[in-house]
């Protein structure tokens, strides 16, 4: 039963590093339009996500971690708005470097990725069911 | 002669422990399923007459000092270079995942069914 509680450890690793990923998605998706507050200034800039695999000493088996959320270092999209609060001497207005297109897609993976998990997590629950009711026959 | 020693009850033992170390090793490739670099594993096949024979033919250690025999094979299977590799370097697919998953919960669900009619047998016999 103890690999059991691996895997369902393991799974709820990934569970917990999906719901991370779609958190910083979201957010992205939210700052699709916010420009700097003072004229001139940089915009949102879009945050990434990484995952890596690390030992869980406690659980003794490979889990996923959220690793560190790096900003995209992609250029800003520029427009000219002269009459925008935040706009510089030349009249141009950064706009965070966010396209809700690719935010959508990656929810869409996450999305996958978390059902994919839970899967696992139902099966592996099934097979410990059948282990206790070997128990009652 | 304990319960335990009864060949049959054994092996579905021994699958079954199989199976549970396969879960972990399924559940890993999909939690993994975004980390760059990250290799989809599987468990080699269990082969019981493999080891059988390793447990009659293994050389004996006389000496404490003498170097152990190895079995060469590891116990995970290589499962080469899949057809679908992203750029992130991660071989994971979903679906086969999710396949295998599927599989092993059945084949685990054969073991334990298996475990409690040959118990029942068993039962049976003592009962006569």
């Amino acid at each position: 039963m103890m690999d059991f509680m691996k895997s369902l450890h393991i799974a709820a690793s990934g569970l917990r590093a999906q719901m991370g990923r779609m958190k910083v998605i979201t957010e992205n998706i939210a700052n699709v339009d916010s420009v700097a507050t003072t004229p001139g200034g940089d915009p949102y800039r879009r945050r990434i996500v990484t995952f890596s695999s690390e030992l869980d000493r406690s659980v003794g088996a490979d889990v996923v971690r959220l690793g560190r959320v790096e900003p995209d270092k992609s250029d800003f999209l520029v427009r000219h708005e002269p009459g925008n609060p935040a706009a510089d001497a030349q009249g141009n207005v950064k706009y965070p470097n966010v396209n809700t297109l690719v935010e959508m897609t990656d929810l869409r993976d996450a999305q996958r990725s978390y059902e994919s998990n839970l899967n696992v997590i139902t099966a592996t629950r099934k097979m410990m069911q059948l282990t206790i009711d070997m128990l009652k026959a | 002669m304990p319960i335990t020693d009864i060949p049959i009850l054994n092996m579905l033992r021994e699958r079954m422990q199989w199976q549970q170390a396969r879960q972990e090793v399924l559940a890993e490739n999909v939690a993994n399923a975004d980390t760059p670099d990250y290799q989809a594993k599987d468990l080699a096949p269990l082969d019981f007459s493999r080891q059988l024979s390793a447990a009659s033919l293994s050389l004996e250690r006389t000496s404490p000092e003498h170097i152990a025999s190895t079995a060469a094979d590891s116990q995970f299977a290589s499962k080469g270079a899949g057809y679908e590799i992203r750029p992130r370097g991660n071989s994971v697919s979903h679906e086969d995942e999710m396949m295998n998953v599927a599989t092993n919960q059945m084949d685990y669900e054969a073991a334990t069914e298996m475990y409690t009619h040959s118990l029942n047998l068993i039962k049976l016999a003592v009962k006569e």
